[in-house]
């Protein structure tokens, strides 16, 4: 019973304090309060790894992974409510957990049946630009425009499947950036979508309530109209989360690792590797899709800028910096690698430099990431001695 | 449309497959000795363009006549190039030999994306397109509607001579065979005595090399070079040494004039020109879709 | 009616034949040794026979059904599972999740109900985790402690016999084995033998096909042995008679 009772507090302190630094992270504006932030946050890495702790949390964490998400929830959910009023934290957030959101897919693609997709961001696009359409000529419920995004994706992407089930490694990589860069360039061109400006998006509504107006939060005064965005990206990224770690941890997950290291043994034991190569790949591009639809009604506009291959690489990134196929790792690689070059100025500039300079040192030295992935748990309590 | 037009495209498509095909034997030199894709071959194409223009620059200061400038140009940028490919290969892709084979491919195409961002941020004013010095003759013939330019013909010559000079390299030198024996199978010409490791530095240094005679070239004939000008050139290079079959020097050039048509045709058949990369992309997607290993290699099966 | 029959099955590489009108039969409980030179295309047959590489020539049947153009996955499906010469487990997975592959026909992998079923799969996994424990405490019962520890931490015979496991929990009726004792001690290679003799007692319709290069070992276990040299079957028989047969002893000696 002690043990219960310590596992949830335990639980409750770690997204407390998780849940502060993402605050001051996002609250925070001067280039040396961040810095201080971050190099607290390395600092506590530093040392609760070096007392093995980081390893410990995680176990009590995955022995009880519905309190466990739900603590953390909440945690997600106050940081919202304490950034309320201010916009371009918000906005920040949002674009995160979007991000993150694409990443989970990516790893599905990459980290579990090995497929490397260069073209994350052009899903992401092709998600935004239907939505876009899609409020201009159809008057259909938001949240259909929203799935329809992703839909739309998955199928643009099944385009690509037969050439990239029929190639291997390096060729399987060069037909995704080529679609890459078709994707952005096709885009520049078409004029029916907008051509270099792009197009202009409704926000979405809710029963009358505008998303993309300042909400009034009563006695708590107004809140952003990224409130409600970050919310839903927030439930978007989570209901994301529980679906590829499950797919993880399951017989699904199993055939899919099977799949990326080893094709021949894989079949020769029943496994059917095209089946899951397809699967993974339209459920990433279908997450892609989701959050991009997302993007465009937060954005409320969009353009070809902001879907290049440079974007694609940045999310390649962030799934290789946490750790290949480890599904936790991508959110502190996506915080780190998102909002940290819109935060220091310094930095900004520099930010593909420095990403790319990462990247390399990672691949080299260290090529499981910074969180290499876990054994599968197929259930919670799998393996604790009792 | 007469033929005149007919021939200018012809002409123009020319002179971008020379320039594809050089930068396609390079991606399949790499993958020859050592399976692999150096991706960020097309940046090392923009910074060997970029060293070349600094050396103008410079000697054009010291008042250098242009004959001499053009030919020191040239040396400046395969060099610089041929020695920043066997760095990449020494200290980028040799150490990766035992990992994923993306690996390799992403490293590299990490390490071309800091090339361009060192060149844009710090080149003077990289982010800016740069005008690249007329230092080949540019008299025309007109031909009806064709127009000649003759630096065109000397691009295209001088490419056509670099791929034959490869080609004879590897084919009638000692080090040619050295490198061909490598591509057949490591094992055994480790074992008949080939230096293993210089014989991958050379490679990568040649094929870097012709990436700089592609880059220079590029900056000649369109008067102009920017920073982002080797990731399009590069994944071109890519997809015409894809196009051709991995490994196949002849595979490597026709894919690279097959490229250069695919863009002309789509160019011609769409009002709008900018469609032709689109049209030329997706072309390369279908044809790897019916071909997966090109259009010239022989299929190889997977050992078991 | 034979279990298996492989008539003039023939496998070409470009010009090459590294199967050459092979033609053989296994019926239900048999071990029967293939033995040859390096090359001579005992692997290439198992990988015809698994669907790997597809025939030019011949035909391949089990229990009379025609099964020559078969795949991979379907030849899995009639019950023909194998080991790999150079092992083909995964080191970075656990031993239970290299083994439970072996398992695929019993495994549920529709998307919904991994996802959604979880206390299904529980159970499920719980049962599978017993099955293991079993069949590895017939191999090496101090492997049951390590099943969900990754292949990596183990031992080449270990990975060996987990090798060997994986492909008979899916209790298949024609087992392949490629040179098991690859990279072991004698004594190791004895072990795995009499381990698989006491599993072939409990389970005797098993056909077990045996790759080998260790001619005492080919001898002890197997009531038949074929001798393949370029491609071709050049004898077939017992072991101490094909032994001494010429064609044998020269495929043998040229090698040398």
């Amino acid at each position: 019973m002690a043990n219960f009772v310590k596992g949830h507090f335990l639980i409750t302190i770690l997204a407390t304090i998780a849940g502060l630094f993402v605050y001051f992270f996002l609250h925070l504006e001067r280039s040396w309060e961040i810095v201080l932030v971050v190099g607290l946050a390395v600092l506590t890495m530093v040392v609760s790894r070096r007392k093995n702790l980081i390893a410990r949390a995680q176990e009590t964490c995955l022995q009880k992974p519905k309190f466990s998400i739900s603590v953390f929830f909440v945690a997600a959910v106050a940081i919202i409510f304490a950034l309320r009023s201010e916009h371009f934290a918000l906005l920040m957030l949002t674009t995160v957990l979007l991000y993150i959101t694409v990443c989970f897919g990516l790893t599905a693609q990459f980290g579990f049946v090995g497929l490397v997709n260069f073209a994350g961001i052009a899903f992401f696009g092709i998600g935004a630009y239907t939505t876009a359409v899609l409020y201009q000529y159809a008057a259909i419920p938001d949240f259909l425009i929203i799935l329809a995004s992703g839909l739309v994706a998955a199928v643009i992407g099944s385009i690509l499947i037969l050439p990239i089930l029929r190639t291997k490694g390096h060729y399987a990589a060069l037909i995704t950036i080529a679609f890459g860069v078709l994707f952005r360039t096709f885009l520049e061109v078409n004029d029916t979508l907008g051509g270099p400006q792009g197009l202009k998006v409704d926000g979405i509504s809710v029963f009358g309530l505008s998303f993309n107006e300042n909400i009034n939060l009563g006695l708590l005064g107004t809140g952003s109209s990224y409130v409600t965005y970050s919310i839903l990206a927030l439930v978007l990224c989570l209901v994301t989360f529980v679906f590829v770690r499950r797919m993880e941890n399951s017989w699904v997950g199993l055939n899919m690792d099977m799949v990326r290291h080893d094709e021949i043994a894989a079949a020769s034991f029943g496994i059917h590797p095209p089946s899951w190569k397809i699967l993974a790949f339209t459920l990433g591009n279908f997450f892609a899709g989701l959050a991009g639809s997302i993007y465009a009604s937060m954005s409320g506009f969009i353009a070809p800028a902001s879907f290049n291959f440079a974007d694609s690489l940045v999310l390649v990134s962030i799934v290789l910096l946490g750790g290949l196929g480890n599904v936790f790792s991508v959110i502190p690689a996506a915080f780190l690698v998102v909002v940290l070059p819109e935060k220091l100025q310094l930095i900004q500039e520099y930010r593909l430099l420095i990403f790319g300079i990462v990247v390399i040192l990672i691949l080299r030295f260290k090529p499981s990431g910074i969180m290499p992935r876990g054994a599968r748990r197929y259930y919670p309590s799998l393996g604790v001695k009792k | 449309m007469d033929l005149g037009f007919l021939a200018q495209f012809f002409v123009n498509g020319l002179v971008l497959g020379v320039i594809y095909a050089l930068v396609a034997v390079g991606f399949t030199l790499f993958f020859g000795v050592l399976d692999v894709i150096k991706f960020s071959h097309g940046d090392v194409l923009m910074l060997g363009a970029f060293t070349a223009l600094a050396t103008y620059l410079g000697l054009s200061d010291i008042g250098v006549a242009p004959g001499v400038a053009l030919i020191l140009v040239f040396v400046a940028g395969i060099a610089g190039m041929a020695f920043v490919g066997a760095i990449v290969c020494k200290f980028l892709v040799l150490p990766l030999r035992g990992a994923p084979q993306l690996n390799t491919l992403l490293i590299t195409l990490m390490f071309g994306t800091v090339i361009r961002e060192s060149v844009r941020l710090f080149y003077p004013s990289g982010s800016n397109p740069k005008p690249f010095p007329k230092l080949l003759p540019d008299n025309a013939f007109e031909f009806g509607n064709l127009t000649l330019r003759l630096d065109s013909c000397i691009i295209v010559l001088l490419g056509i001579l670099a791929i034959i000079f490869t080609q004879l390299f590897i084919q009638k030198t000692k080090f040619g065979l050295a490198i061909r024996a490598v591509a057949q199978d490591e094992e055994t010409a480790r074992l008949m005595g080939v230096n293993f490791k210089t014989v991958v530095l050379l490679t990568f240094a040649l094929g870097s090399a012709l990436a700089a005679v592609g880059g220079i070239s590029t900056g000649l004939y369109y008067q102009e070079i920017n920073f982002a000008m080797g990731l399009m050139l590069g994944l071109i290079g890519f997809s015409s040494a894809v196009l051709g079959g991995l490994g196949s020097l002849y595979g490597a050039i026709a894919g690279g004039f097959l490229f250069a048509a695919l863009q002309t045709v789509g160019a011609v058949w769409f009002a709008v020109p900018a469609y032709k990369d689109v049209f030329a992309f997706a072309v390369v997607i279908m044809l790897m879709a019916w071909r997966p290993t090109g259009l010239l290699a022989e299929r190889n099966e997977e050992r078991v | 009616m034979s279990l298996l029959s492989v008539d003039r099955l023939t496998v070409s590489f470009g010009g090459l034949r590294a199967l050459d009108e092979f033609s053989f039969s296994l019926s239900e409980g048999d071990f029967v040794g293939l033995i040859g030179p390096n090359g001579s295309g005992k692997t290439t047959f198992f990988n015809a026979l698994t669907g790997i590489y597809k025939p030019q020539f011949g035909s391949v049947s089990v229990d009379g059904n025609d099964v020559t153009k078969a795949s991979p996955q379907a030849m899995y499906e009639v019950g023909v599972t194998r080991t790999f010469q150079r092992l083909r487990l995964v080191p970075s997975l656990s031993v239970f999740d290299n083994l439970i592959v072996g398992s695929q026909r019993g495994l549920n992998t529709n998307l919904w109900w991994n996802i959604f079923k979880r206390a299904g799969l529980r159970k499920k996994v719980d049962e599978e985790l017993s099955r293991c424990s079993d069949l590895l405490s017939q191999f090496n019962p101090r492997l049951v402690g390590t099943l969900l520890s990754p292949v990596s931490t183990l031992s080449m015979i270990d990975r060996r016999r987990i090798e060997v496991c994986r492909a008979l929990i899916s209790q298949p009726r024609i087992l392949l084995l490629d040179e098991p004792s690859a990279g072991m001690t004698h004594e190791e290679t004895r072990m795995l033998m009499e381990d698989l003799l006491t599993w072939k007692e409990r389970s005797p319709s098993l056909a077990i096909v045996l790759i080998e290069h260790e001619m005492g070992v080919i001898d002890r276990v197997t009531n038949r042995c074929v001798v393949l040299n370029y491609g071709k079957k050049i004898a077939e028989g017992e072991y101490q008679i094909v032994s001494q047969d010429p064609l044998v002893k020269t495929a043998y000696l040229g090698e040398e």
